[in-house]
């Protein structure tokens, strides 16, 4: 049991605002008793079981309130009660001790950066086959839907071309296997998106126009291209990347709270950046997939070199390798960097 | 009794003062950043709470500081709920664009009813010399003046913008009230029209600026790389630098856009409000420090990869605490709190589940 405490401070009843400078004695038996400074008239009495100290904050007095929300609070902000719990004042010496203030700055980016790149997509890869097939079908039907109306035309490719594009689909589901009614082909001209594919989470995959036409000399870079678009498919990317972006706003959001203003506006390109980190990665998953598959269907990885290739050189073909700022801000990995990977032998 | 006064009633006129230091709180904020990554966002509830305490109980008027009473487990119902709410809309409007739509309709309509929830529940725990504040709107009046207003003034392209912010403004102050006792407000429509425009015409006019400099910087470029053989060399250069220049203009421009309008509107809104028989307030905002005072903070921020967030937090609550002044009347020392008479202080008794601020900060 601790001793008797006096403590000298400021009292005010219950939902009042008079304020009275009194002073409150803790008997050894844990009762309290107030009395006015200068009056010496008893302001109030309480048993332990009708006060409780308020929260141990540095810098700031810890006061004392009774259950009818009376309160009392030490003149000295330093005083901290002998009766309070071990527990209550931890909070306190961790902000205000040297070691764990050095231990929190070096470990919290750590942490941090562990947790969105590589516990979140972990989390997001398991969840992802809990998600049912009906929720992908319809993501994907919706999507479409709404592209349909707005951005795609329907297809102006000659007969033999179109053809010759649904010869290779059809050739590839085949051989690799694939359930046949997952997947379906759409040709479109689209402006919108030029030379281009994309693939719905629900299998299906659409390539527009200027991008056989690109390719029509070389069917092996249009298979490539297919392949790309059937990986997207088959790793569920569309559900792991909303899955992770879902993830890492709620981290930042919830860990940071609301930085005014200023700050807002560093989080907000922050988790955008982040986004595009976790598309960059999924499309060389994508690659990989298309790289490892032509193999395995007895052709060469050459040919997804090429097909990026003349999208490279349609786009305009720069010859300046993407600045360093830009890489993070897009949502494909650099051209160049994936024909690379597409040509090691 | 202390302050026992029983002449006339004469004001006390203090500056609200602010004592919270930087490096104190820098260990609060690193320490529970920590924490609250550990625990996986759990103990952002006590950091909220924690760095709510610190920046109220440094804040005092007439040496009484504030104090903030909501609990961490309040807070941790709110955030729980608002990260479901949140999921689910961001799950489902990935679904679909049609759902999307849809729930950003629902939204719409939802909102006033989040804004109030939160006012209430922020001010009620919020009390100065044991009194509470409170907050007596309602949806209604929020749907009105949050959703409507705005929306309409879309329609005239943005002109009474001016007129729905201050209708805004004194919706919120007038039902605020403390210790049973209504802010009082009667801010002029010409303010807000004023201080619209000078923060659109400090805009335009540094757009100029910009503009200009832009031209000659273009002008000395295109001598410079004009001559060289590599062209491609300083187009290079050019596409990073020019992102990061826009970036740097439109921050600029916004934080100067901002600084006059807040300058302005608060120090009319001080003015123009009272609270009767108990205080009155003054705001003294100064475009140009204020300005100085953001773009520095965010500096700062930017040059410490984050670190200087508590102090650009501490300066940025000193500052506004410098330029107001508060009269405080001896009203203030009968004040009494009928509603937190009547209630147990422990908050032991079940509170409603809607009893929260659903928010994620």
């Amino acid at each position: 049991m601790h001793s008797s405490v006096t403590v000298r401070g400021q009292f005010q009843h219950s939902g009042s605002s008079s304020l009275y400078a009194a002073e409150l004695v803790l008997g050894a038996d844990g009762q309290l008793s107030v009395r006015c400074h200068s009056s010496g008239e008893q302001l109030a009495q309480a048993a332990p079981a009708d006060y409780r100290f308020g929260t141990v904050i540095p810098g700031l007095p810890v006061e004392l309130r009774l259950r009818d929300g009376a309160v009392f609070v030490p003149d000295d902000s330093r005083y901290r009660w002998p009766q309070l719990s071990k527990g209550a004042g931890m909070a306190e010496r961790l902000e205000s001790h040297k070691m764990s203030i050095l231990a929190a700055i070096v470990l919290s980016p750590l942490l941090l950066w562990w947790i969105i790149v590589d516990l979140m997509p972990m989390l997001a890869g398991a969840a992802v086959p809990w998600v049912p097939d009906s929720v992908k079908q319809q993501m994907g039907r919706q999507t479409f839907y709404s592209l349909q109306q707005t951005a795609l035309a329907p297809t102006e490719l000659p007969a033999a071309e179109q053809a010759m594009v649904r010869y290779h689909w059809q050739m590839t589901l085949q051989q690799l296997q694939l359930e046949q009614q997952q997947y379906r082909l759409h040709l479109f001209k689209s402006d919108f998106f030029g030379a281009n594919a994309f693939a719905l989470p629900d299998g299906t995959v659409v390539m527009t126009d200027q991008l056989v036409s690109l390719l029509k000399d070389n069917p092996d870079a249009i298979l490539a291209v297919l392949l790309h678009e059937i990986g997207h498919v088959e790793g569920q990317h569309s559900v792991r990347l909303i899955a992770q972006s879902l993830g890492a706003t709620l981290v930042i959001g919830i860990v940071f709270g609301n930085p005014e203003g200023v700050a807002d506006l560093l989080l907000g390109s922050g988790s955008v950046l982040l986004q595009n980190a976790f598309s960059r990665d999924m499309e060389r998953e994508a690659d990989q997939f298309a790289i490892a598959k032509l193999t395995a269907l007895g052709k060469s990885p050459q040919a997804f070199a090429d097909a990026m290739s003349a999208l490279l050189a349609s786009h305009g073909g720069d010859n300046e390798q993407t600045s360093a700022l830009l890489k993070y801000l897009s949502t494909h990995p650099d051209t160049r960097e994936r024909i690379e990977q597409a040509s090691q032998p | 009794m202390e302050n026992n006064i029983t002449t006339p009633p004469q004001p006390q006129v203090d500056k609200v003062a602010f004592s919270g230091k930087a490096g104190e709180f820098f260990g609060i904020w690193i320490v529970n950043l920590l924490l609250s990554i550990v625990t996986l966002g759990i103990y952002s509830a006590w950091a909220k709470v924690r760095t709510n305490q610190y920046f109220y109980g440094h804040t005092r008027i007439d040496q009484q500081p504030f104090r903030y009473l909501a609990t961490p487990l309040q807070i941790l119902k709110g955030r729980i709920i608002a990260v479901i709410i949140f999921a689910l809309f961001f799950v489902l409007s990935s679904l679909s664009p049609v759902f999307a739509l849809l729930l950003a309709l629902a939204f719409m309509f939802a909102s006033p009813w989040l804004i109030v929830q939160s006012l209430k529940f922020n001010l009620r725990m919020t009390s100065y010399r044991n009194v509470r504040f409170a907050f007596h709107g309602d949806y209604l009046g929020a749907l009105k003046y949050f959703v409507l207003l705005p929306l309409l003034s879309v329609f005239t392209l943005y002109l009474a913008m001016p007129w729905a912010l201050k209708k805004i403004d004194h919706y919120l102050c007038s039902n605020i009230s403390f210790g049973g006792k209504k802010l009082q407000i009667n801010t002029d429509t010409s303010s807000y029209y004023i201080a619209a425009l000078l923060a659109v015409a400090a805009m335009i006019g540094l757009g100029f600026v910009v503009a200009i400099a832009a031209f000659i910087i273009g002008m000395i470029s295109a001598a410079t790389f004009g001559s060289g053989f590599d062209g491609d060399a300083g187009l290079g250069t050019l596409a990073v630098l020019l992102p990061v220049a826009m970036f740097a203009v439109y921050f600029v421009g916004f934080a100067l856009s901002g600084a006059v309008y807040q300058s302005l509107i608060r120090n009319h809104l001080f003015e123009r409000t009272e609270l009767p028989g108990v205080a009155k307030f003054k705001s003294e905002m100064q475009v140009m420090p204020f300005m100085w005072l953001i773009l520095t903070n965010l500096l700062a921020i930017i040059i410490t990869l984050g670190l200087a967030y508590p102090w650009a937090k501490i300066r940025k609550a000193a500052y506004m605490a410098s330029v107001t002044t508060v009269a405080v009347y001896p009203g203030i020392n009968s004040l009494v709190d009928e509603a937190q008479q009547n209630s147990n202080a422990f908050g032991e008794e079940a509170a409603g589940l809607f009893d929260v601020d659903v928010s994620l900060a």
